[in-house]
Order: structure tokens, then C-alpha cells, then sequence
């Protein structure tokens, strides 16, 4: 049986008459990393600050770390806030130990590993620095090391991303990494679909307040069929090629372009080498995460669009 | 230690020491001594004002030659009885000439005349700046005394003997005093200190460090963290002004001639005032007035708090300023009403009410000797610290967390539809 660190379910807010969340649910198997995907405005950051309790859903409730209410087991969580937030006033090392502190980690033991962190990131010059004077990037890593210094057993992590420069965005995938080879459960907000492919065991995509897809990536990417890309040997007749081609191949400069399902891959390549036109190129391909995002989101785009014309066709005929 | 008060001591700590170690705070601690040195100042010259006004001003009589001498010796007797703040003006004593003109002995420049006498001492005629005045009543009573003194002749002085009885105990008077006494200084230094509370959530929404806080820690803890950081600068501030108090009081006793010291005590009457005694008695009454200034500052540093985080902006926290002022010194005249009718209704509400019964209380303990009153009145109290707290985390859960729906007083009900959740 699987044992699920994130257990919410049917997860809905209402901003003044504003869905922002409706009936999200979300279950996060422990010891994975777990992407929430969504365009802007989805309702990630929502449902996320409902997983923890931060804010009360008007409906749907969320269970932590072996069903406990998530305000009972803040001191195991580590969470970095889309917004970031640190006093300005205060140094690295002290900034991380007061987060730290915060989930009952001693200041002492705290400035330890804060300094360790960051020596291991190669922040030690700046651990006697004070936030004001760093850049947003460092500030956002400092922010990020006093989410985790407490080794907590779930990191929520909000867009954690934005912001960063590539060499620190390679350094926090490292870092979630190794949180999760510690035996931590990391779930983390994204619309960056490269950052997601690479890290995450499961994903779900919200788009228009709801929650649209759930599994892995490659459920995700499977959602679309393989796309190919031919390339015949010499100069073949473009009539006959395209009829030899499933319909909708698109031909750009001497390469052809189609989808294909993967039980007709087989019939496609015995097509082709039977028809004599050869081959000089052939790629067979699975669509990324980010053609499956946007194809998803666009799906649900359109059934929106559809709906709302519809409701103003019957307002107007009423 | 549990998380709440774990967290709590954290969240004070932080708060202290942004506070403490700044070179802003060393203005804050020395503030007092601006406020004292411009005190002084004024005082000193309201002071000389109004000497200078007394000296200015005068009473004038205008009597023959043979009534002169019997008028002064008669003023020197009259202004020995009268002396200190019932004393005369200045009488100015001249020969009367024919055509001479009260009114214009009146009008005459250089000093305010306040009443000039002319006449028969029998049957004198005042002429009185206002109809009434305690220099006209002068007049005719000097008249009567040098009329008396004549009719009488020449009579050896009195010799009275005088000798003081202590009645027992501090007067009524004097405690009340002390009570409003204790009134005024928990009001004031509550006046200044616990007002900061107002902005004290601004810093954390600016910074977007709330979010952060919100979800490592119980929201009570963060608000009386905050409460407690103030509290322990609030203290600190008390501290200091009171080891330079009894310091500075230290080193003018040893720097002073111990004889000096005692004849300047035995005369003054604010000695005399330290000889008398609340009735709860000096320590125990100390130690509870502190315990009722904590109260007053926790019980309104967690209403401005409250008040202050449901704030967008700073100048939503400016435009809070004045009602939160006006708020404390109602509490103040509320107290202050009932220090000086102990007993009464009124002081019964001021001591119930839970935002004046702090500084209620504190009069109280200078009336009435009862200890076990004051558990009850610090227990009712921190049951409402308590309350405030717990309200004002709800309206900010639901207010400004939430990001809508919640209740703002001064803005009435929800947000505007598709209002950013964000954290403000």
C-alpha cells in the first residue's frame, strides 16, 4: 500500500465570487518529488497554501505526513513561499537559524548547518552578510536553505525556480535531490515544464481553478502521439510521399512531419521501405512534458471558451 | 518548553533584538531626556512669567499721612497670615492728594493695578479692576485692621505656641493622589510604548516574511511574540530611566552635606508626601502597579496590534494613530474619574471594564488594603489579552491571509471579485 505524505482532497476557495481552487485534490506518495503544474492564475499557490493550513478551504480538507491536520505537524514541514520574505535587517546565518528556530530546531544547531549549507552551495562568503545587501538570487537561496535546515520530512516548495540564474537553478535541482535521497517528500509549483521533467516522480496540472491531469510524466507525455520526422533519400515525388504519409503530414523544407499512434509505427516503417523513396533521416519521438502541458491546457481552454459562448448564446436568447 | 511557547519566545526574541540593536533605538532609550530638558525649559520660563506678573502687579491706597503707618503695620500682619499662594499683590502705599484720580492711579503704566482704596479708613472707596477681586476684599479689610489697631491702642504682641499632632496613617487625600499618581504614569508610559504596536505586523507584510510565519507557527504564537518582544523593549526602557533615577539620586546624596539633605527633606513637602503610604503598602503596591502596567500594555498593544494588522498600508497605520490616542486617554479620563471616587459605581465599572481595569485597579491598590482583589482583577485581565488575541488572529486569518470575505471596519465587507489571493 502506498503511503502518501499529501493527502488532500476536493480542495476548493472562493475569493469574493472568485474560484480560485475547485476541488483540487492531491496525493503525494512519500519520499517522492511531486510537481504541480499550472499556467499563471491556475490556482496552484492556493491550493498549496491550503495543503498547509495557511489558509482554510471553504471546502475540502488536507491530511500531512500520516493523516495528520497540517497546523499539527508544522515543525516537520519546510516551505518556501512564492513571495519571498526575509527581514532585511538580518544576517544569512541568523536569517536560516530563525527559520530553523521556528520549527524547533536550536538557534545554535541552526547557525551550524546554516553555515555548512551554505559553504556547501558556495555561499560562505556571504554567510555574515545581510540580506539587504544581497542579490534576489542569493536571498532566494538563503530563503531556501532556512526552508530545509530543519530536515523536515515534507518541502513545499512555491515556483522555486522563478528568479534564479541557471547555475542556481541547477544547484536547488541538486539540492531537491538530495532532500529527496534523505527520504524527504518534496511537492513543488512550477510552470517551467523543463525543471519538472527532470525532477519529478508524479505530476498534476491545474488549469481554470480545477485540477486536469494526475500521474507520472510519461502519462503525461502519452497523452500525445509519437511525433515523426521524415526525411526521403533523393527527390521524390511530394504527391506521393504524402500518400504513402498518414493524412495531416506537413512537409517543411525536404522533411515531412506527422503524428503516429505507437501501434503504427511498425506498418509506417514497413510503408516506407517498401515504397522505395529510402530514408536519409527518420527521428521517432515522444512529445515533451511542455507539448503535453499545453495541449492540456489547451483542451481546457477551448471547453471553457465553448462554455461561455454558449451561456451568452442562451443569456441572449432569454 | 512547549511549541506555543517555544515559538512565542522565538518570535520575541527576533522582534527585541530588531529593535534593541539599532542606533535608532538609542534615540528611543534618550527620548525622555529631550522631553525633560524642553520641560524644564518651559517650566523655567512660565516660571519667570509668572514672577515676573506677580511683580508686575500691585494694590494701591491712597490715605492720609497720619493713616500711613498704621496701614503698613497692618498689611505686615495680614500678609504673614496670608502668606504663599494666597498672598496679596504688592500694596503700594501714598500720601492722598487732593484731585488725585483712582482711575487713573488705575491706568497708570509700568504694573497692573488690581484695586486702588481712597477715602476715610472709616468709609473707603475701592476702585477694582474686576467686581469682586480678592485685592479689593484686601483693601477693606487693611482699612479695617488699621482702624481696629488704633481703636485698640497699643496691645503687647500674642505669643502663640504651636505644636503639630500626627493623626495616624497616610490621609485619604494623599493616597488618592497616589493612586491618580499611579493612574497617570501607567497611562503614559502605556502612551508610549504600547502604541508601536499598531505597526508592528506592517513589517512582516512588507517583507512578505508573514507567509513564512503563518506556516511554521501558530498565528497566536506570532502575535504574542510580537506583544512580548515590545513588552521586553518597553522594559528595558523602564529600567534604564529607573537606574539612572536612583543612580543620579546615589550620587547627589553622596556629593551633598548630609545636614543640608536632612533640613531640605524635613521642609519639603514632597518628603512629606513620601512619608505617607499606600494602603495595600509601598512594596506590595510597587510590585502591582508594574504587574497592572503589563496588563494595560499587553491588553492594548493586543488591540492596536490586532487593529494595526488588519492595515494595507502605512498610511492606514498613520490614520490609526489618532483614534488608538483617543482611545487611551478615554481609558485614562475613565480611570482617572474613578482614582478620585473610590467606592463608587463608576470606579466598580472603570476596574471591570477590561481595557481600564489595569490602570483602575492600580488607583484602587492606593485606597483600599485588600491584596486578594488584585489576583482576581490580573486573572480577569490576562482572560481578555488572551481574547483580543485569539480575535484578532481570526479577523487576520480570515481578513488579510485569505486574502478576502474577511470582516475591515473601516472598508466595510468583501473584496472585489477576482481580487488577488496574495498575502498582504
Amino acid at each position: 500500500m502506498t503511503d502518501y505524505s499529501v493527502e488532500a482532497t476536493g480542495l476548493s476557495k472562493d475569493f469574493g465570487g472568485f474560484k480560485a481552487v475547485d476541488g483540487v485534490s492531491l496525493q503525494v506518495p512519500s519520499g517522492s518529488i511531486y510537481g504541480v503544474l499550472g499556467p499563471n492564475g491556475a490556482g496552484k499557490t492556493t491550493s498549496l497554501r491550503m495543503t498547509l493550513g495557511i489558509i482554510d478551504p471553504d471546502a475540502g480538507q488536507s491530511r500531512l505526513l500520516g493523516g495528520h491536520a497540517p497546523r499539527a505537524v508544522r515543525h516537520r514541514i519546510g516551505y518556501l513561499p512564492e513571495e519571498r520574505g526575509l527581514y532585511p535587517g538580518m544576517k544569512a546565518r541568523e536569517a536560516i537559524a530563525f527559520m530553523g528556530a521556528l520549527r524547533g530546531l536550536d538557534w545554535r544547531e541552526g547557525r551550524r548547518r546554516a553555515a555548512a549549507f551554505m559553504g556547501e552551495l558556495g555561499l560562505e562568503r556571504v554567510v555574515d552578510e545581510k540580506i539587504r545587501k544581497m542579490s534576489k538570487g542569493m536571498a532566494q537561496m538563503i530563503q531556501l536553505i532556512g526552508s530545509i535546515v530543519h530536515a523536515p520530512d515534507l518541502i513545499v516548495l512555491d515556483e522555486p525556480f522563478s528568479g534564479l540564474d541557471p547555475v542556481n537553478q541547477e544547484r536547488l535541482e541538486m539540492l531537491v535531490r538530495r532532500e529527496r535521497d534523505r527520504g524527504a517528500t518534496i511537492l513543488f509549483s512550477t510552470h517551467v515544464m523543463a525543471h519538472a521533467e527532470r525532477l519529478c516522480d508524479r505530476i498534476a496540472i491545474i488549469a481554470r481553478s480545477q485540477r486536469r491531469f494526475e500521474g507520472s510524466v510519461d502519462d503525461a507525455r502519452a497523452l500525445l502521439p509519437m511525433q515523426v520526422r521524415y526525411t526521403p533519400r533523393g527527390d521524390a515525388d511530394a504527391d506521393a510521399i504524402a500518400a504513402l504519409l498518414p493524412a495531416g503530414a506537413e512537409r517543411r523544407g525536404d522533411a515531412w512531419y506527422f503524428p503516429v499512434d505507437d501501434t503504427a509505427i511498425e506498418p509506417l516503417l514497413a510503408r516506407i521501405t517498401a515504397s522505395g523513396f529510402g530514408v536519409a533521416g527518420l527521428s521517432i519521438a515522444r512529445p515533451g512534458l511542455h507539448d503535453a502541458f499545453v495541449h492540456i491546457v489547451r483542451q481546457v481552454d477551448a471547453a471553457f471558451d465553448a462554455d461561455a459562448t454558449s451561456d451568452a448564446v442562451e443569456e441572449a436568447a432569454a | 518548553m512547549n511549541h506555543f511557547v517555544r515559538n512565542m519566545l522565538v518570535i520575541a526574541r527576533r522582534d527585541f533584538l530588531s529593535i534593541v540593536a539599532t542606533p535608532t533605538f538609542l534615540l528611543f532609550l534618550l527620548a525622555p531626556l529631550f522631553m525633560i530638558g524642553l520641560g524644564a525649559i518651559g517650566g523655567l520660563g512660565a516660571s519667570q512669567l509668572a514672577d515676573s506678573a506677580r511683580g508686575a502687579g500691585r494694590i494701591v491706597a491712597l490715605a492720609d499721612a497720619a493713616d500711613i503707618e498704621a496701614l503698613r503695620s497692618a498689611d505686615q500682619r495680614l500678609r504673614a497670615a496670608l502668606a504663599g499662594r494666597g498672598a496679596p499683590p504688592t500694596l503700594l502705599i501714598r500720601v492722598a492728594a487732593p484731585g488725585d484720580d483712582p482711575r487713573a492711579v488705575m491706568r497708570e503704566k509700568g504694573s497692573d493695578t488690581y484695586a486702588v482704596m481712597q477715602g476715610p479708613l472709616a468709609a473707603p472707596a475701592i476702585v477694582e479692576q474686576e467686581a469682586g477681586s480678592r485685592s479689593g476684599r484686601y483693601l477693606a479689610l487693611l482699612a479695617d485692621a488699621a482702624m481696629r489697631d488704633r481703636a485698640a491702642g497699643t496691645v503687647a504682641p500674642v505669643e502663640a505656641r504651636f505644636e503639630s499632632v500626627a493623626t495616624g496613617g497616610t490621609s485619604v487625600a494623599a493616597q488618592q493622589s497616589m493612586g491618580f499618581g499611579a493612574v497617570f504614569t501607567i497611562f503614559l508610559l502605556t502612551l508610549l510604548l504600547a502604541g508601536q504596536a499598531v505597526g508592528m505586523l506592517a513589517e512582516e507584510k512588507g517583507n512578505k516574511v508573514i507567509e513564512i510565519l503563518a506556516a511554521a507557527v501558530p498565528l497566536e504564537s506570532v502575535f504574542l511574540g510580537k506583544l512580548l518582544g515590545l513588552l521586553g523593549v518597553a522594559i528595558l526602557f523602564i529600567a534604564f530611566w529607573s537606574a539612572m533615577a536612583v543612580g543620579g539620586g546615589f550620587i547627589a546624596a553622596t556629593q551633598m552635606d548630609p545636614a543640608a539633605v536632612a533640613a531640605a527633606n524635613a521642609a519639603s513637602p514632597a518628603a512629606a508626601a513620601l512619608g505617607a503610604a499606600p494602603a495595600t503598602g509601598w512594596a506590595f503596591f510597587i510590585a502591582i502597579c508594574f504587574a497592572y502596567f503589563v496588563m494595560e500594555f499587553l491588553l492594548l498593544g493586543a488591540v492596536f496590534l490586532g487593529v494595526g494588522a488588519q492595515a494595507g498600508t502605512v498610511r492606514e497605520i498613520q490614520m490609526l494613530s489618532l483614534p488608538i490616542t483617543i482611545f487611551q486617554v478615554g481609558m485614562f479620563s475613565l480611570s482617572a474619574a474613578a482614582a478620585s471616587a473610590p467606592g463608587t459605581t463608576l470606579a466598580t465599572v472603570a476596574q471591570i471594564f477590561p481595557f481600564s481595569s489595569p490602570l483602575a485597579m492600580a488607583a484602587r491598590a492606593a485606597t483600599d488594603g485588600d491584596h486578594a482583589v488584585h489576583l482576581l482583577a490580573l486573572g480577569w485581565q490576562a482572560l481578555w489579552v488572551g481574547l483580543v488575541i485569539l480575535l484578532s488572529v481570526r479577523l487576520f486569518r480570515s481578513g488579510v491571509l485569505s486574502g478576502g470575505g474577511g470582516w475591515k471596519f473601516w472598508r466595510g465587507t468583501a473584496r472585489a471579485q477576482g481580487d488577488s489571493p496574495a498575502l498582504r
